[in-house]
């Protein structure tokens, strides 16, 4: 048995255990490091392998969120199902998105993403019947002591987490892993080596929004009140490409350490500073990308210790005129 | 009714086109989309609040300082911060100015604080009338000021050898650097360009339009349906995509029901970008 195996395997008893030892305020937080990891994975699938900038990507989680509350509160469906539902729905919706938009490269693409996130997040606020406009819907919430609620969303989210960890170690082992990669590194080349890339394209981009939309549904629910600016909010996908950033694009684990440091510093900021808390994210994300582009997992691919990664972040300066 | 509202989209349209102008001149030349733009827009708006209130300078006069204040805020940031950048994937840049956006939006709440602002000029009740359309003083003189200086700007980028070697560093980055162009300087000088447009269409949207530290956002919005619109190619092109958004928006208002002005924006945009990503005045690259 190799060594990061048994390393996953403590990992993993060490999470599962957390619940039952740790207070209220922990679990919720690490609930929410979980959420942003899987938001972050599922955006490294279309971003990180393919390449392609998915600015829009909050689309997604909102839908899957109104999908959500609208099964509930108007059709009485139980959250299992809704949130089966809310799957469906977000990956319709990203094959049509990608059909008509995937066509487009670059900023293009990214401009017409957030194009349509936006023009989607009126056409709710505005059906004001269905999803109760822009003062927002309550979803009935779970029953339960607290103990047992923070418990439920924390294994729900750990339990997307693990699935779309699984996905992406396969993915990046798989064939159309590589055939993404091969559309991020030369989308020509891929195309005349054979590689379908308008159908890898879809199905990344499918892929991203599934599992995003996933993640919505089960905020919907955690939260039990969503709004229009609220899970529509830009910020949401800004927050997921600095994770990408922070931990390293195209990488399994790389999303899962963006989402822990990005996710804990905001924490302590938040309670600390309440008036700066934007200035400072925004000067951690200034300082991210300056320094390691290429992202932390990069850095650790080095057998000598702190010289080798500070030589790693010299060389990582690529970017620079 | 619709000839008033035409002659507001046109008013409101050569504000857009300095908001276009500006976006679009970074976007050509460097290729990065300037998330910041709008609180560079911001920075203009309140810059010259500020005067008007504390010094009682009106908006009009206080231009030229809000341009060079906006310039070399552009110059630093480009010099010192982008130009590490910019030669970076489209995520780097995007998430870099994204950054810069909240970091600015933030120091603007500390200043300025999160009450909407707005300022009330002695003369802006008064309007010229037309065989009975209403042509408000202030929005004409906004309109004029936006006019004078699309044209500056266009014979800055013609006539000008500073505004030649935009071009050229536009078209052929390699090309422009053989014969001797210093790029890091022409990138930093780009930028304060786009700035001190951004400063302008803040210091003309401040007379009639009330702005807090978080309307970069929205503004930011705005600039890309009418960069998209106009295309990248020109100064022709961004001033074209400003009339057509302003136009749109205020025939729109008076069809349809203003919530869902916004969702005609985006809608806009996504059209244009699938059907005719050129846009309107496109060519293959900036200044062409």
């Amino acid at each position: 048995m190799n060594k990061k195996l048994v390393i996953l395997i403590i990992l993993i008893v060490l999470l599962v255990s957390f619940p039952f030892v740790l207070s209220g305020f922990w679990v919720r937080l690490i609930t929410n490091i979980f959420m942003f990891a899987v938001l972050a994975s599922a955006l490294n699938i279309i971003s990180g392998f393919t390449g392609y900038a998915a600015f829009g990507n909050m689309v997604f989680f909102g839908v899957g969120a109104y999908t959500v509350a609208g099964l509930m509160n108007k059709l009485g469906f139980s959250f299992i199902s809704s949130f089966i539902f809310a799957g469906l729905v977000s990956v319709l919706l990203a094959l049509l998105l990608g059909m008509l938009l995937l066509r487009l490269k670059g900023h293009y693409f990214a401009l017409a993403t957030l194009g349509a996130a936006e023009a989607i997040k009126y056409i709710i606020d505005n059906l004001t019947d269905l999803t109760g406009g822009a003062q927002g819907t309550t979803i009935p919430s779970l029953h339960g002591g607290p103990f047992f609620v923070n418990s439920v969303f924390y294994f729900l989210m750990f339990a997307l987490l693990i699935v779309i960890v699984a996905f992406t170690w396969w993915l990046s082992k798989s064939r159309l892993g590589y055939a993404l990669k091969a559309i991020r590194a030369n989308e020509e080349a891929a195309g005349v080596m054979g590689i379908d890339t308008t159908m890898y394209k879809i199905t990344a981009w499918t892929l991203s929004g599934l599992f995003t939309g996933l993640a919505g549904a089960v905020y919907a629910y955690w939260f039990s009140y969503i709004d229009p600016p609220t899970v529509f909010n830009v910020m949401w996908v800004v927050r997921m490409f600095v994770i990408i950033l922070l931990g390293g694009a195209g990488t399994v684990f790389g999303p899962l350490i963006g989402a822990f440091i990005l996710e804990s510093l905001s924490e302590l900021i938040w309670s600390q500073f309440l008036n700066l808390h934007l200035g400072i994210l925004g000067t951690i994300i200034i300082i991210t990308v300056l320094i390691i582009p290429n992202g932390i997992v990069s850095l650790m691919k080095t057998e000598r210790g702190l010289k080798g990664v500070i030589e790693n972040i010299k060389k990582s300066r690529t970017n620079a005129l | 009714m619709l000839l008033q509202a035409i002659i507001n989209g046109i008013l409101l349209g050569a504000v857009y086109g300095t908001i276009g102008i500006g976006f679009s001149l970074v976007w050509g030349v460097m290729n990065i989309i300037n998330l910041a733009h709008g609180s560079f827009i911001m920075i203009g708006a309140y810059l010259s609040y500020t005067f008007y209130i504390a010094y009682g300078i009106d908006p009009f006069l206080s231009i030229p300082i809000v341009m060079l204040i906006l310039f070399l805020i552009g110059y630093v940031i480009q010099r010192f911060l982008l130009n590490l950048v910019v030669r970076g994937s489209i995520f780097i840049t995007l998430t870099f100015t994204f950054g810069l956006q909240i970091l600015i939006a933030n120091i603007c709440l500390l200043i300025w604080k999160a009450d909407f602002r707005s300022i009330n000029l002695p003369y802006s009740g008064v309007s010229l009338s037309l065989g009975g359309i209403i042509i408000p003083v202030i929005r004409f003189g906004i309109f004029i000021v936006a006019v004078i200086l699309t044209i500056l700007f266009y014979l800055f980028m013609k006539r000008t050898k500073v505004g030649l070697a935009i071009s050229a560093t536009a078209q052929n980055y390699e090309g422009a650097r053989v014969v001797g162009v210093d790029v890091r300087n022409i990138y930093s000088i780009t930028m304060g360009v786009s700035a001190a447009l951004a400063g302008v269409s803040g210091a003309l949207i401040i007379p009639i339009m009330s702005i807090n530290p978080f309307i970069g956002g929205p503004l930011i919005g705005k600039a890309f349906v009418i960069s998209v619109l106009g295309g990248l190619g020109s100064t022709v092109g961004a001033l074209a995509g400003g009339l057509v958004l302003a136009l749109v928006e205020t025939i729109g208002t008076t069809i349809i029901p203003s919530s869902f002005q916004n969702l005609l924006g985006f809608v806009v945009l996504v059209l244009v970008l699938v059907f005719m990503p050129q846009g309107l005045f496109g060519k293959r690259s900036y200044n062409e």
